[in-house]
């Protein structure tokens, strides 16, 4: 639910010297404050599990109690130390001696340092011979950034040459407005909060007329009333991104909670015939590159862009290895001489762009329009520009097909096909398994790279995909002729556990 | 002076009815970008935005960049273009139904950040461009083919709602008047902050109030002393006021938010920025 400071809460952390790339719900170590909190989890104990509780609070439950409250007592804000209380415990648990742990508290609370500090150290020391080293983690030898998935796409749109982003709060892409808000001015940025999300993709297209790379993000609601936005960004050809965070639907849905339910609505978005760009991370990795190069391709061919993404990529945090050095840089094609045309009618369908001040006049239109953007309904010109900007489909594709537009993991046994952070679950489910599989998943969406799928045609498949109706599948069945031979969905807003899932997997090869 | 007019005509054919009080707005709009010009403001740095209906048609007569938006949504639009280059003098064209009804929000909240862009209302009381139907500003009782028995709901004055949302600059003036409405263009553009103009323009076809407007048309002696005057003035119908009903010096939204920075033309090259992400990510 979304909360607050009311019910249940709880975070889940998932450590390994090797790559993981999802979650466990089956816990090593279960750390909780009140009652409610141990009997919800109880059943999340693995097996050789320890379960901590919280010594002070009444109620019949088992495992190792510390008396959590009665320490935090000492401070001012004693309910407020918990949450440190809990991260000294994980600490001792597997390896993390006090030096380190007291500089990692320094570096993430902005308040209360000298308390959370010497609250850590207390329940360090009366854990540390219960339970210290209990799962010991050898230290490994390079440091790595631990970001979220919407810090990864904020700051890789940066990196690709973000101006202006946009939006109205909507969970779970609001945290990519929080996180540009408060690093704006280091880079120079507009970051605006309107008043509804009509205005944000509005606005935002405003912005690309002036040259400016420009970016909103929100969940399905939202993404709906910008739905006519999109569509003007389609005739008027302006270069926009959106990001999609989706979350379990219809209407208000499941707010917190994870799904993929939105593809058909991000592959269709908007009235009219005109070309929509789709692409969807995998990894927190690729969120980054991928959000810059939308942003390049939005530029390129002058059409909206959706970088399609779930709750549980946007909100979760992870290690992650990244070469700054490998970002693309969105970079438009630019009106050099001659009389301006602001729909040229090229060979590509790509008009070069010019931006104001300018003694050219440079006009967008939302009504079907000549070349030089005036209102038309001649016959003549209303084919001549859908056929203009239609070009378009064919022109990226092309350039797409020069480019990475598909991972496959693996090399042996049988095929999974899979998009998105669907991805992560799967990799993890495979390793967990011992599963020898080859994972397909294809980065773009529109245009889907059928090109590399076509490897695949006329092979039986396993597609795994977090929807109740099988969008995925289905796009996949349209698009080429492959042999299904089980969809694994989940659509209850929780990601999959990679143990339950390896038994799907299996049940299924 | 009349051949800068004509320049900034277009070839496109002009699709007005004979006699439409848009007419007075175009002819008025263009003599006060010639003045504008010869103030120091460049065409090259003006630009315009419409709405939808029969006052956004001007953006195809107007040899202004610009873009011809969706309805409602062109002050969205404008804002968007001027936050990003604030250098940038930007205006929009908006009928009283694409303002007032579609766009409505917009406009409030344009009002409420003093976003630092001119709008000028088409006040024609209808809409026009789909034969006739009420709009929020027009006055109980309007039969039209929406409301065959006459429009039930009380109508909305334009001037008192932004007054109370926030705008810095408020100003009506009449179609008719050509020489008032230039000098209130004039003004309305020259101002820092959101303004707001009014225009009182008679629809020949479905809304004729020539007739009326010249009658109880009045120019205002002077700004009046205070919000609550301007807006006993803008409620008045026995006598329709033109004039400025209100002005104000306020920090724009781009100089709150960030100063005299520019985001399109100081906007900062790729390895600034992964220098610096390498620093918020602790890599090298």
């Amino acid at each position: 639910m979304s909360l607050i400071k009311g019910g249940h809460n709880f975070s889940i952390v998932s450590t390994s010297t090797r790559w993981i790339s999802s979650h466990y719900m089956k816990a090593d170590l279960i750390v909780n404050f009140d009652k409610r909190s141990y009997d919800n989890h109880i059943d999340h104990l693995s097996e050789g599990g320890l379960m901590v509780y919280n010594s002070d609070i009444k109620g019949n439950m088992g495992g190792i109690g510390i008396s959590l409250t009665s320490e935090a007592k000492r401070f001012p804000n004693p309910n407020l130390m918990l949450g440190v209380g809990a991260i000294a415990i994980l600490g001792a648990t597997i390896g993390v001696n006090k030096t380190e742990l007291n500089a990692l508290i320094k570096n993430e609370y902005s308040k209360g340092v000298k308390e959370n500090i010497s609250y850590a150290n207390i329940i360090y020391d009366i854990v540390y011979p219960i339970i210290g080293g209990k799962f010991q983690l050898e230290g490994g030898s390079k440091k790595r950034p631990n970001i979220s998935g919407n810090q990864a796409i904020a700051l890789g749109a940066i990196a690709g040459g973000l101006d202006c982003y946009y939006a109205y709060p909507m969970t779970p892409a609001t945290s990519i407005l929080h996180y540009l808000a408060a690093i704006a001015d280091d880079f120079g940025l507009a970051v605006i909060h309107p008043e509804n999300e009509i205005a944000v993709i509005n606005m935002a297209i405003g912005s690309t007329f002036t040259g400016a790379r420009s970016m909103v993000g929100s969940s399905g609601g939202g993404f709906s009333l910008m739905a006519e936005g999109i569509s003007l960004a389609g005739i008027i050809e302006s270069p926009v991104l959106i990001v999609l965070s989706m979350r379990p639907g219809p209407a208000t849905g499941v707010p917190t909670y994870t799904e993929q339910g939105d593809l058909n609505f991000a592959l269709n978005v908007g009235h009219g015939e005109f070309l929509r760009i789709v692409a969807s991370p995998g990894t927190i990795e690729e969120a980054f590159f991928l959000t810059a190069q939308m942003l390049d391709l939005v530029w390129k061919f002058q059409t909206p862009g959706i970088l399609l993404t779930e709750k549980h990529l946007s909100e979760s945090s992870m290690t992650v290895d990244i070469n700054l050095n490998d970002t693309i840089w969105a970079e438009p094609l630019l009106y050099k001489d001659g009389e301006y045309k602001r729909y040229l009618d090229t060979k590509d369908g790509i008009s070069p762009l010019l931006f104001p001040p300018s003694k050219e006049i440079l006009k967008w239109n939302s009504y079907e329009h000549d070349e030089f953007g005036f209102t038309t309904e001649d016959p003549q010109w209303i084919k001549r520009m859908h056929d203009k900007r239609n070009k378009k489909f064919k022109s990226l594709k092309n350039y797409l097909m020069k480019k990475k537009t598909i991972n496959i993991f693996g090399d042996k046994g049988p095929i999974i096909i899979t998009y998105g952070s669907t991805v992560m679950s799967v990799l993890e489910a495979l390793k967990y398994g011992n599963i020898e599989a080859r994972v397909v998943q294809p980065i773009f969406l529109s245009p889907l790279p059928i090109w590399e799928l076509e490897k695949f045609k006329d092979q039986e498949v396993i597609v795994i995909e977090q929807s109740a109706i099988g969008q995925f599948a289905n796009l996949l069945k349209e698009n080429m002729n492959i042999q299904l031979k089980k969809v694994i969905k989940q659509y209850d807003g929780r990601p999959f556990d990679p143990i339950k899932l390896s038994k799907k997997i299996k049940d299924v090869v | 002076m009349w051949y800068k007019i004509v320049k900034l005509g277009t070839n496109i054919e002009n699709t007005w009815c004979l006699g439409c009080g848009n007419f007075g707005i175009l002819n008025a709009f263009k003599k006060a970008i010639v003045e504008l010009e010869e103030k120091g403001i460049s065409q090259n740095n003006i630009l315009i935005a419409s709405g939808i209906g029969c006052s956004a048609k001007i953006f195809d007569y107007l040899n202004l960049s610009g873009i011809y938006s969706l309805h409602g949504r062109d002050l969205a639009t404008i804002e968007g273009i001027k936050f990003a280059n604030p250098n940038l003098k930007t205006i929009t064209f908006s009928g009283d139904g694409n303002a007032m009804g579609e766009g409505l929000t917009h406009l409030l909240f344009a009002a409420k950040r003093n976003a630092d862009v001119t709008i000028i209302m088409h006040n024609n009381g209808v809409y026009a461009l789909t034969t006739g139907q009420y709009t929020p500003i027009t006055e109980r009782g309007w039969k039209g083919p929406s409301t065959p028995k006459g429009s039930v709901e009380e109508p909305f004055n334009a001037i008192s709602l932004v007054l109370e949302a926030g705008a810095t600059f408020v100003a009506r003036s009449y179609t008719a008047k050509i020489q008032h409405l230039t000098d209130m263009m004039v003004q309305a553009i020259e101002h820092k902050g959101f303004s707001f103009l009014e225009v009182l323009q008679p629809c020949v076809s479905y809304n004729n109030t020539y007739k009326l407007y010249n009658e109880i048309v009045e120019e205002l002696d002077d700004i009046p002393k205070s919000i609550e005057e301007a807006k006993l003035y803008a409620k008045n119908k026995d006598k329709l006021f033109i004039g400025i009903f209100y002005r104000t010096e306020k920090p724009t939204f781009c100089e709150l938010l960030y100063g005299d920075h520019n985001p399109v033309e100081k906007r900062q090259y790729r390895e600034e920025r992964i220098n610096k992400i390498k620093k918020i990510l602790n890599i090298k």
